[in-house]
C-alpha cells in the first residue's frame, strides 16, 4: 500500500512538472487592415535549422493556436496565398501561453506576384521584405545584355542612358557574384555582360561604400543589384596530350582539346604514330564528335534495303596490331551546336596511312582427283590519304515538322605497290609454275553525298509522314602498271618450259551518279497497332573507261581485248507495308515488300568497236517478321526473319574475259540472277540486377538462294579460270551461350561461353559441286578477380576447334585448333605508381599440314601519376617482351586450307608522357558498360 | 473599376474559395524527368574524363520522362505509373516498366510499397516513416498554385530533396515516398535537378476505388529495416562493380 502511494505521488509530481514544461502559442492572423485571414497555413519550425515540427491552419476567424509545446524557442511561419509569408521567432513565455496578439501579413507586391510567380513561374526567394528571382525565367533574345534583361524585370526601370532604378530608387552599385565589377560604374556590368550568363538577380539595400571602408555604419542604405553568374553543369574545357618515344624508332603522339557548354561543342584532335594504330580510338572519336557520335543513317524506309553506306571517320576499335607496319597521321576539327529545336554539326577530318606488309602464304588447294600446293611471298606498300568534310543541320520547324539536311564529302588519294613471287606445286613436290609479279597503282577519288529528310507528325497521335531525297556522286581514276613473268615448267612441246610475260599499263576512269528517294506513311490502327507503308526508289548511272596498253620495248600498244568502256544504268523500286503491334513490352511486326531491279548495260571495246548490251529486269517478294517480348523486366527475347535480295556486282555481269593475270583468268556472266539470303535470328537475355547474374543465348541461321559463287576450272598447268554463277543451297548457322556468374559479389565472377558454328559452302570445281562443310566449337572460360581497388586480375582461356570437310577430297579434311590463354593484371603500388601486365599465349595447330605455332605475347606497363590533381602520367611500356608477334592467320574455305604469316611489330620499349587537364585516373578495372 | 482594386479583389476572393481547409481528395498527374548526364556525373567510380564524355555524347538528348499519378483521400494516398509501359515518342515500340506502387494509409499508420528492384518484386510493409522536412523561404507557382519550398535528404541514396508544396491543397501527400507537409507536394527535385517530378494536372474529385492498389500485387514481404540494408548494400556493390545503381532501383 505504501509503495502504491509513493508511486501515485511520484506520478503526480511528474505530471505537474510536465505541465509547467509545456506551453501554447496563440495569435490572430490578419492582413494589414486588420481583416482576419481564415484557414491560413501555420507552421512551427526549429529556428536553428528550419526543421518542420508541426503545422496546422487558422480557424475561420483567423485564430492560430499551437498547444502543448515543449518549452523551446520556435520559428512561427504563416502563409496565405497572395501575401508575403510571415515569420516570427517565439520565445517561451513565463506563463503557459505565448500570446502574439495580431500577426499582420503584407500583400505580396502585385507585379512580383503576377509577373514573377504566375507568368515566369520563377521561384521567388523571400528575405524579410526583399525578394530575389531567377533571371533565366525571363526570356530575352540571344545576344542581349544584362541591361536588356533588367528592363524586363518587374519593379526595375532602365532609362536611355542606362541608369537603373529599382523600386523607385537609383541603383548605385551593381555587383557580380557579390564582387564589384570593373569599378563603380553600374553600367559597366549591365552593358557588357551577356544576359545568358546570369542566373539570378538580387535587389537589396546595402551599406554605403564609406561605411564599408570605415567600418562605421552611418545608417544610410543604397540600392544594390547583384548578378549571380550561371554555373552550368554542362560547361567545361579540357585537353589532353600524349607523347611517346621508343626503341626501334617507335613513336606516338596525340593531342586533343574540347570546349563545351549546354549548346556548343568544339573539339580539335591530332595524332600520329608508327605503332599500328590506324585510327583514333573509340573514346577519342566520342570526344571529337560529341553529341553527333552515333547519329547515323536515315532515308531508306521499311525493310529489305540493307544498310546505307556512311562516310564516317575511321575508328580503331583495337586489335589488328599485327598487320605489318603502319605509319598513321590524322587530325580534325568538329563543331556542334545543339538546342531543343536546332542541331548543327560540322567537321573536317584528315587521315593518312602508309602500310608495309610482307606476307608469306602457303595454300593447299584441293581438286577432284588431285591437290596442289601454292605459295605466295610478297611485299606490299599501301598508301592512303583522305580529306573529309561533313555538315549536318536538323531543325524542328514546329512541334509537328522536322527537316534534316546532310552533306558529306571525301577527297581521297593513294597508291599500292606490290612485288612478289608465287609458286605452284602440282602434287606438292614438283615446281610447276613460277611467277614473279610487280604491280603498282595510283588512285584519286572524289565523293559527295547529299541528303534531305523531312518528317511530319499529324495531330492524331502515331500518324506520321516522312520523305527523303539523296544525291551521291563518286568520281575515281586509277593509273596502274602490271608486270608479271610466268614460267610454266615442262608444258611446251617436247617438255620444254614456257615463258609468259605480261607488261601492261592501265588507265581507269569511273563516274557514278546516284539519285535516291523514299517515303513512308504511318497510320495508327487503334492504340497499339500501326500500319507502315513505304516506297523507296533509286536510279544510278555508272560510266567506266578502262584503257590497257601492252608495253614492249618502251612502246605502248593499245590492248584491244582489255581496253573496254561500259555504261550502266540501274533502277530499283521497293515498296511494301508492315503491320506493327506493341503492348507492354510485346512488340510484333509482319510485312511484305515487292522489290524490282532494272539494269541497262552497254559494254564496248575502246579500240575494236565491239559493242554489246545487256538489259535485265528482276522481281521478287521480300517478307519480314520480327517479335520481341519482355517476359519480365529481367528476361527478354527476340526473333526475326528478314530475307534480303542483292543484285549481282556489275563487273561480274560483264561478258568479258580478263586475262591480265595468266595464272588466274576471270570471266563475267551476264546471266547472273540476284542473290536472296534468308536470315533467321533469335536471342534471349536474362539479367538479374540483384545478383548481377547474366545469361545470354543467341543464334542465327541463313540460307542462300542463287548465291553468286566463283566456279573454278583448274587446268593441268594449274591455271585457274573462274566464272561467277548462281547456286542455291549454301547455308550457315551458329548458336551461342554466354553467362556471367558472380561467385563472390563485386570480387570474383566467372564468365563462360560456348557455342556451335556450322557452314556449308558450295563451289563448282572442275565441273563438280564441292561441298565444304565447316563445323566449329568455340569455348571460353574467364574470371574477373577484383578483390580490391589495388589489385585486379583477369585470367581467361579460349578454345576454338574447326573441322572442315571437302566433299571432293575427303582425304584432305582439316582440323584446325586455336587456343589462347590470357591474363591481365593491374596493381596499384605506393606513391601513385601502377603496373599493368597482359599476356596472350596463342597456340595454332593444323596436324594435316603439320603446322604448329605457339606465340606468347606479353605487354607490360609501369606508370606513375604526377603533378597536382594527378594531371600527368609518366609511362614505361614494353610491347611484345618475347618478340614473338608474327601476324598468323590460319583458315579454310572453299577448296583450300591456308596459313599466312606477316612480318609485323615486334618487341619495343617506349617512354610516354601524358598531360590531361581533367586529371588522370588509373584504369584498374575493366569497364562494364558503354554510355 | 480600378484595375488595382479588381486585382486585389481577385487575390482576396480566390484563396477563400480554395483554402477552405476542408478535407480534399483527387488525382495529381506528374511528369517525372530523369536527367542521365547529371545522374552519371555523381557516380564516384567514373573519372572526370568519362563524365565529360557522357555529357558530350548525350548532348541535349540526355533525359527520359514518365507520367506518374498520385491518388489521394484525406487518409490514404496511392502513387504509381499512369501507364504500365514505356514507349518511344512515336508510340511504335514499348517496354515493361518495373513495378512501382507507393501506398500510404495515414489512419492506420501503415505504409505498403511494391517496388521491383534488384531483380525481384518486394512488398515493403511497415509503419509509416515520415521524411524530416525543413521549410524554406521560397515560393513558386506550379499549375496555378503558389507553392512553398521544403527540403529534406535521403541519407541512404545520398540525395538532397527539394519539394514545393501547395498549402491551398490541404492534403499532406506527395509523389514517391515524400509527404508530410501542410499541403500536397506539386514538384519534387532530387539532387537539384537530377530527377524532377512536376505536377502537370490536378483534379480535385472523389476518387472512389482508385485509391486501392491492385489486389494482384504480390512480392516478397520485407520491412523498412531490410529495405534499407538491401539498398545500402546495393549502392556499395554497384560502386565497386562500376555500375550505375539506378539501373536496378528506382530513384
Amino acid at each position: 500500500m505504501k509503495k502504491n502511494l509513493l508511486l501515485f505521488f511520484l506520478i503526480f509530481i511528474y505530471e505537474a512538472q510536465a505541465q509547467s514544461d509545456r506551453y501554447s502559442i496563440r495569435a490572430t492572423v490578419a492582413d494589414t487592415s486588420g481583416e482576419a485571414l481564415p484557414f491560413a497555413t501555420i507552421m512551427l519550425l526549429n529556428p536553428v535549422d528550419s526543421a518542420l515540427i508541426t503545422y496546422g491552419r487558422t480557424t475561420d476567424k483567423g485564430l492560430l493556436e499551437f498547444r502543448n509545446l515543449k518549452r523551446n524557442t520556435y520559428l512561427l511561419k504563416v502563409n496565405y496565398v497572395g501575401y508575403l509569408p510571415f515569420q516570427q521567432e517565439v520565445l517561451p513565455p513565463s506563463g503557459a501561453v505565448a500570446d502574439l496578439g495580431t500577426v499582420r501579413m503584407k500583400l505580396l507586391n502585385k507585379d512580383l506576384m503576377e509577373v514573377v510567380v504566375k507568368t515566369a513561374r520563377a521561384p521567388l526567394s523571400i528575405r524579410g521584405d526583399t525578394v530575389e528571382y531567377n533571371a533565366s525565367s525571363f526570356k530575352v533574345p540571344p545576344g542581349s545584355t544584362v541591361e536588356d534583361l533588367l528592363r524586363r524585370l518587374p519593379g526595375v526601370q532602365v532609362d536611355q542612358e542606362g541608369n537603373i532604378k529599382a523600386q523607385g530608387q537609383d541603383v548605385k552599385r551593381v555587383t557580380v557574384d557579390g564582387k564589384r565589377f570593373f569599378g563603380d560604374d553600374p553600367k559597366a556590368a549591365t552593358r557588357n555582360l551577356p544576359a545568358e550568363a546570369i542566373t539570378k538577380v538580387q535587389v537589396f539595400d546595402s551599406k554605403t561604400e564609406e561605411a564599408r571602408l570605415t567600418g562605421v555604419d552611418d545608417g544610410k542604405r543604397e540600392k544594390t543589384v547583384n548578378l549571380e553568374l550561371k554555373d552550368s553543369h554542362k560547361k567545361g574545357g579540357f585537353g589532353k596530350a600524349t607523347v611517346g618515344l621508343g626503341t626501334d624508332k617507335r613513336a606516338q603522339g596525340k593531342v586533343n582539346y574540347n570546349r563545351f557548354d549546354d549548346k556548343n561543342q568544339l573539339a580539335v584532335i591530332g595524332m600520329g604514330n608508327n605503332v599500328n594504330q590506324t585510327g583514333i580510338s573509340r573514346d577519342d572519336y566520342q570526344d571529337f564528335r560529341g553529341s553527333q557520335s552515333f547519329n547515323w543513317g536515315g532515308g531508306d524506309f521499311g525493310f529489305g534495303g540493307g544498310w546505307d553506306s556512311n562516310e564516317g571517320i575511321d575508328v580503331d576499335w583495337g586489335g589488328n596490331r599485327d598487320r605489318g607496319f603502319s605509319e598513321n597521321w590524322a587530325g580534325g576539327i568538329n563543331y556542334n551546336y545543339e538546342t531543343k529545336k536546332t542541331k548543327f554539326s560540322t567537321y573536317y577530318y584528315y587521315n593518312q596511312t602508309r602500310q608495309t606488309l610482307d606476307a608469306v602464304t602457303e595454300k593447299e588447294n584441293f581438286l577432284n582427283q588431285s591437290n596442289y600446293l601454292s605459295t605466295d611471298d610478297n611485299s606490299r606498300i599501301n598508301r592512303n590519304r583522305n580529306h573529309r568534310t561533313s555538315i549536318r543541320f536538323e531543325k524542328q520547324l514546329d512541334s509537328l515538322n522536322t527537316i534534316v539536311i546532310e552533306n558529306q564529302m571525301r577527297i581521297g588519294k593513294g597508291g599500292n605497290r606490290m612485288n612478289g613471287v608465287q609458286r605452284y606445286y602440282p602434287g606438292r613436290t614438283r615446281l610447276g609454275t613460277y611467277s614473279e609479279m610487280n604491280n603498282m597503282s595510283d588512285f584519286n577519288s572524289f565523293l559527295i553525298n547529299t541528303k534531305m529528310l523531312y518528317n511530319h507528325k499529324f495531330r492524331k497521335k502515331g500518324r506520321s509522314w516522312a520523305a527523303s531525297a539523296q544525291y551521291n556522286l563518286n568520281n575515281a581514276s586509277d593509273l596502274g602498271d602490271q608486270y608479271s613473268r610466268n614460267i610454266f615448267y615442262g608444258v611446251g612441246a617436247g617438255g620444254i618450259d614456257s615463258l609468259y610475260v605480261v607488261d601492261q599499263n592501265n588507265d581507269t576512269r569511273s563516274l557514278n551518279n546516284q539519285l535516291k528517294a523514299g517515303t513512308q506513311y504511318v497510320e495508327p490502327l487503334g492504340k497499339n497497332m500501326f500500319l507502315e507503308t513505304f516506297y523507296n526508289f533509286s536510279v544510278s548511272r555508272t560510266d567506266v573507261e578502262r584503257e590497257v596498253f601492252d608495253q614492249a620495248d618502251n612502246i605502248q600498244i593499245p590492248n584491244n581485248f582489255l581496253s573496254r568502256a561500259y555504261s550502266n544504268e540501274f533502277y530499283s523500286n521497293r515498296g511494301g507495308t508492315r503491320l506493327r503491334y506493341t503492348n507492354k513490352g510485346f512488340n510484333f511486326s509482319v510485312g511484305l515488300a515487292a522489290q524490282h531491279f532494272g539494269l541497262n548495260g552497254r559494254f564496248s571495246g575502246m579500240h575494236d568497236g565491239t559493242v554489246s548490251t545487256l538489259k535485265k529486269s528482276y522481281f521478287g517478294w521480300i517478307p519480314n517478321l520480327s517479335v520481341s517480348h519482355q517476359f519480365s523486366t529481367n528476361l527478354r527475347g527476340y526473333l526475326s526473319y528478314s530475307p534480303s535480295m542483292r543484285l549481282p556486282n556489275i563487273t561480274d555481269l560483264q561478258p568479258v574475259v580478263d586475262n591480265s593475270n595468266p595464272i588466274f583468268v576471270r570471266e563475267g556472266n551476264p546471266n547472273l540472277l540476284p542473290e536472296t539470303v534468308h536470315d533467321v535470328y533469335g536471342n534471349f537475355n536474362y539479367f538479374n540486377s540483384g545478383s548481377f547474374f547474366n545469361v545470354g543465348i543467341w543464334g542465327n541461321y541463313n540460307y542462300r538462294k542463287n548465291q553468286v559463287v566463283y566456279a573454278q576450272e583448274v587446268d593441268e598447268n594449274l591455271v585457274t579460270h573462274t566464272r561467277p554463277m548462281n547456286i542455291s543451297g549454301g547455308r550457315g548457322g551458329n548458336f551461342n551461350v554466354y553467362s556471367s556468374i558472380p561467385l563472390i559479389k563485386t570480387k570474383l565472377s566467372l564468365r563462360v561461353s560456348t557455342g556451335l558454328t556450322s557452314m556449308l559452302n558450295l563451289t563448282p570445281i572442275n565441273g563438280v559441286d564441292n561441298e565444304t562443310r565447316t563445323f566449329g566449337v568455340p569455348m571460353s572460360v574467364g574470371f574477373d578477380i577484383t578483390p580490391s581497388q589495388n589489385f585486379t586480375f583477369y585470367p581467361s582461356a579460349r578454345w576454338n576447334v574447326n573441322n572442315t570437310k571437302y566433299s571432293i577430297s575427303s582425304s584432305q579434311n582439316q582440323k584446325i585448333s586455336n587456343v589462347t590463354y590470357s591474363g591481365e593484371m593491374n596493381l596499384k603500388l605506393p606513391k601513385d605508381i601502377y603496373f599493368n601486365g597482359a599476356l596472350n599465349y596463342n597456340i595454332f595447330k593444323n596436324p594435316r599440314q603439320g603446322f604448329y605455332l605457339d606465340q606468347p605475347i606479353l605487354n607490360l606497363a609501369l606508370y606513375k601519376l604526377i603533378l597536382k590533381n594527378k594531371r600527368a602520367e609518366v609511362r614505361v611500356t614494353a610491347f611484345d617482351v618475347f618478340n614473338r608477334n608474327q601476324g598468323v592467320r590460319v583458315y579454310t574455305s572453299q577448296n583450300f586450307a591456308s596459313r599466312e604469316q606477316v612480318q609485323t611489330l615486334g618487341r619495343y620499349f617506349m617512354l610516354g608522357l601524358t598531360y590531361n587537364m581533367r586529371g588522370i585516373s588509373a584504369k584498374m578495372q575493366r569497364s562494364n558498360s558503354f554510355y | 473599376m480600378n484595375v488595382r482594386i479588381f486585382f486585389l479583389a481577385c487575390l482576396l476572393y480566390l484563396p477563400v474559395g480554395m483554402v477552405n481547409a476542408q478535407p480534399v481528395e483527387g488525382v495529381i498527374t506528374y511528369e517525372q524527368t530523369n536527367y542521365w548526364t547529371r545522374i552519371y556525373s555523381r557516380l564516384e567510380y567514373l573519372s572526370q574524363e568519362e563524365k565529360d564524355r557522357i555529357k558530350l555524347t548525350w548532348g541535349t538528348n540526355d533525359k527520359n520522362t514518365t507520367d506518374m499519378k498520385l491518388v489521394f483521400t484525406p487518409d490514404k494516398s496511392h502513387y504509381t505509373y499512369v501507364s504500365k509501359q514505356g514507349q518511344t515518342d512515336d508510340g511504335r515500340y514499348s517496354w515493361k516498366l518495373s513495378e512501382y506502387v507507393i501506398y500510404r494509409d495515414f489512419a492506420k499508420n501503415v505504409q505498403t510499397d511494391w517496388i521491383e528492384m534488384l531483380g525481384r518484386l518486394y512488398q515493403v510493409a511497415d509503419s509509416i516513416r515520415a521524411p524530416k522536412w525543413k521549410v524554406m523561404n521560397k515560393i513558386k507557382d506550379i499549375q496555378g498554385h503558389v507553392c512553398m519550398m521544403a527540403v529534406t535528404e535521403d541519407t541512404l541514396k545520398k540525395q538532397s530533396i527539394t519539394a514545393w508544396f501547395a498549402d491551398d491543397i490541404p492534403a499532406s501527400v506527395g509523389p514517391g515516398p515524400y509527404f508530410g507537409l501542410p499541403g500536397a507536394i506539386l514538384e519534387l527535385e532530387i539532387n537539384e535537378g537530377d530527377v524532377v517530378i512536376s505536377a502537370k494536372n490536378i483534379e480535385l474529385r472523389p476518387v472512389g476505388e482508385e485509391i486501392q492498389p491492385s489486389k494482384r500485387l504480390k512480392g516478397r514481404k520485407i520491412d523498412l529495416k531490410t529495405y534499407d540494408s538491401l539498398l545500402s548494400k546495393h549502392f556499395s556493390d554497384s560502386m565497386k562493380s562500376r555500375r550505375n545503381p539506378y539501373w536496378s532501383v528506382p530513384f
